[in-house]
């Protein structure tokens, strides 16, 4: 996987910047993913993951993007993610490298 | 994928460099070129190239990003802003050399922005996954930003040679 420190060309404020994450193993964009914080009235938030792109059989890329959004809902935020896995071996072990590497590289 | 620090009002800031600017006397444009590669430089194929750079069009600012990754590109395109926008993705077919393009976010096979991964399928041959913010109604800028994306396409190398 590729840490990028490619500046981003915008200077942007908080509440209008979506989120979008690239993890590849495979040189590749992979199966992409998109995850958002429903509206809702209930005291705990409620979550929509849907695969958009890839590969639909595979929960642990689904389980991925669901821990990603709610620890960035944790975080105060509530922009979507669209997160986009090459990954090369669909284990938990990968998925836990995945989900901290992100968030060591957060940017909400 | 992109770094920043918060400043006091709790803005992200991104720094830029400018490299270079356009010679042209009626846009003042700033453009920002990196390239991250892996340990193995000789190996082009493993690489993964960012390209960032931003144009200034008819008062409106267009930024890009481009990820070239191995026989596929992602692009982005902002207008004014960074929001994501829609998505779209665009492949070549067998046996003919045919272009599908597909909405995977937002908006329709025949909105802005399909046409232009439509057509850097057609330049390059590669799999194309394209974000564009461009509002709706908008022919001239969509061209511009267009023209700017495949101009620079052309200049990192990445389109097909004519022969």
């Amino acid at each position: 996987m590729d840490a990028s420190s490619a500046p981003f060309p915008v200077r942007h404020k908080k509440l209008s910047l979506d989120i979008q994450v690239i993890a590849t193993q495979i040189g590749s964009m992979g199966t992409t993913l998109h995850a958002r914080k429903e509206e809702g009235v209930s005291i705990h938030p409620t979550f929509s993951v849907s695969v958009i792109f890839g590969k639909r059989d595979e929960p642990v890329l689904v389980a991925c993007a669901r821990q990603l959004i709610e620890h960035i809902s944790n975080c105060g935020s509530s922009r979507p993610l669209v997160l986009s896995l090459g990954l090369k071996d669909h284990s938990v072990g990968t998925l836990k490298g995945v989900v901290t590497a992100v968030i060591a590289n957060r940017l909400w | 994928m992109a770094q920043g620090n918060l400043d006091s009002n709790g803005d992200i800031t991104c720094p830029t460099s400018i490299v270079g600017e356009s010679s042209s006397a009626n846009v003042n444009a700033g453009l920002d070129r990196l390239r991250i590669n892996s340990a193995d430089e000789n190996d082009d194929d493993g690489a993964v190239q960012i390209t960032c750079f931003s144009d200034l069009s008819d008062d409106l600012t267009l930024h890009f990003q481009i990820i070239r990754l191995h026989k596929q590109i992602y692009a982005w395109i902002g207008c004014n802003s960074a929001k994501f926008g829609h998505l779209y993705a665009a492949a070549p077919t067998r046996p003919n050399n045919m272009v599908n393009v597909t909405s995977l976010l937002g908006g329709a096979s025949d909105n802005t922005g399909s046409g232009i991964a439509r057509r850097i399928v057609l330049k390059t041959g590669l799999n194309v996954v394209l974000a564009c913010n461009i509002p709706k109604d908008s022919p001239m800028l969509e061209a511009a930003a267009e023209k700017k994306l495949v101009s620079k396409l052309i200049d990192l190398g990445y389109t097909k040679s004519k022969i």
